[in-house]
């Protein structure tokens, strides 16, 4: 996983709704004194090169024009030339990824909907994510060779480092760290092969996969491993407080 | 399945495991399997691309097969997924030419395995069916649903283990009956007991 830069990641944080919009290039009449630095504008001028052409066909001439600046300016933000500005954009994105992905699960009030939000929304940024889209119409390669054997696993482990805090509330620690990284592996999943019948972005879909199968995995998951052979390691001893409300 | 074409892919897998994916052309092939050019484009009109993926896809059935030849005299669904993995897992890492594609070309390889990782999906579903079936299924949870379920969850534990060792038969044991099947299945029986 990429070094995130702390730089990057407050970007991605405080600019967190100004995702793939124009404001971020048009600060408008209240920001007039503090104009959008050159960096932001050129990573924002990337991304959306990306989402249009993808990556091989994108050159620095086509990113400083959507930056609004000369191409020596953008080696002087980055002198790394167009790897530097990938990797800028790549740390951007990921840490807007899970930025979003820390809202929607920091407000579930149960365990399912934890799961059920994270699920969701993980899926709904990934899908409705224009340069993403873009890359895995035009250029599979990028994307797919880092989700799959060794690469998938780094990508399981920094998802599951970032998730597991939020089941904390309701599954002790690894627990939570097994459930996170199983949750992942659903979402890729899906989102590489497509079920029939079966839509990520839809919570109504996840739920139904949430309660059929990973609930009473995680129910199963909580007896001692010992019992784990056991017929009654599989039944509700330990049921799992999923009730709405319970928490609050 | 012998004859010209299974010659051409043996031919191709060997230049593969020699060279490389991207360096392997259809001249290699041809030279490799004593045929002339023009043979090997008569049963792979598209060329070096077409021979390529058609060495991918019949890999991937090779090791499907011997993961097949591996489970199906198991009697159970647990057996069946707890000898699977474990063989599985040990059978990928121990396949020097995927590892050797995985470490040099990942960029050519991926796309190529994630065509052929999809339609895995619907084998692997189709071979739990029966199983499901015997076993009788969780109230509520549709048959074909749980297959595709198991099979996709199959396939990544399989490439990318996580957290889990799946050369300890403990650990899968756990794994099988707790994340894989204790939602699928109405009742599970300890191992050895069916």
């Amino acid at each position: 996983m990429r070094h995130l830069e702390p730089y990057c990641l407050t970007v991605g944080l405080a600019r967190l709704e100004l995702v793939r919009d124009e404001t971020a290039r048009d600060p408008g009449p209240d920001h007039d004194v503090a104009p959008v630095p050159v960096r932001v504008r050129v990573i924002d001028g990337a991304l959306s090169c990306i989402a249009r052409q993808g990556v091989a066909k994108t050159t620095l001439d086509d990113v400083a024009r959507a930056a609004g600046c000369s191409r020596a300016t953008v080696y002087r933000v980055f002198p790394g030339g167009k790897d530097g500005v990938l990797g800028a954009v790549v740390d951007t994105e990921v840490s807007r990824f899970f930025s979003a992905l820390a809202v929607r699960m920091g407000e579930a009030t149960d365990l399912e909907d934890v799961l059920v939000a994270g699920m969701t929304e993980a899926a709904t940024r990934v899908t409705e994510h224009p340069a993403l889209a873009n890359l895995l119409a035009q250029e599979p390669e990028m994307v797919l060779s880092q989700l799959a054997f060794a690469r998938m696993d780094e990508v399981l482990a920094v998802t599951c480092a970032f998730t597991t805090p939020f089941l904390g509330r309701w599954l002790d620690q690894p627990e939570s760290k097994r459930v996170a990284e199983w949750a992942t592996r659903i979402v890729v999943s899906y989102l590489l092969c497509p079920a029939d019948g079966v839509d990520l972005t839809d919570a109504a879909d996840v739920r139904r996969l949430v309660r059929l199968f990973v609930l009473p995995g995680i129910r199963a998951l909580r007896v001692p491993e010992a019992g784990a052979r056991t017929t009654g390691a599989l039944q509700s001893h330990n049921p799992i407080p999923t009730t709405k409300g319970e928490a609050s | 399945m012998d004859g010209p074409r299974q010659r051409i892919l043996e031919a191709t897998y060997a230049c593969v495991a020699r060279w490389g994916l991207s360096k392997t052309t259809v001249e290699d092939a041809a030279r490799e399997a004593g045929l002339s050019r023009a043979t090997v484009y008569r049963y792979f009109p598209g060329g070096r691309d077409e021979l390529i993926d058609a060495v991918v896809s019949w890999q991937f059935l090779v090791f499907f097969g011997r993961l097949y030849e591996e489970v199906h005299g198991a009697t159970s669904l647990e057996e069946v997924l707890d000898r699977g993995l474990l063989f599985a897992r040990r059978a990928l890492i121990e396949h020097e030419v995927l590892q050797k594609m995985l470490e040099i070309e990942p960029d050519v390889l991926m796309p190529k395995l994630t065509v052929e990782s999809n339609r895995t999906v619907g084998l692997i579903a189709g071979f739990l069916v029966p199983y499901l079936h015997e076993h009788g299924m969780a109230e509520g949870v549709e048959i074909h649903e749980a297959a595709d379920f198991l099979a996709r969850m199959i396939l990544s534990y399989i490439a990318s283990p996580g957290h889990w060792d799946l050369g300890d038969p403990e650990q899968v044991a756990t794994l099988v009956r707790t994340e894989l099947l204790a939602g699928v299945v109405g009742d599970l029986r300890p191992a050895g007991e069916r």
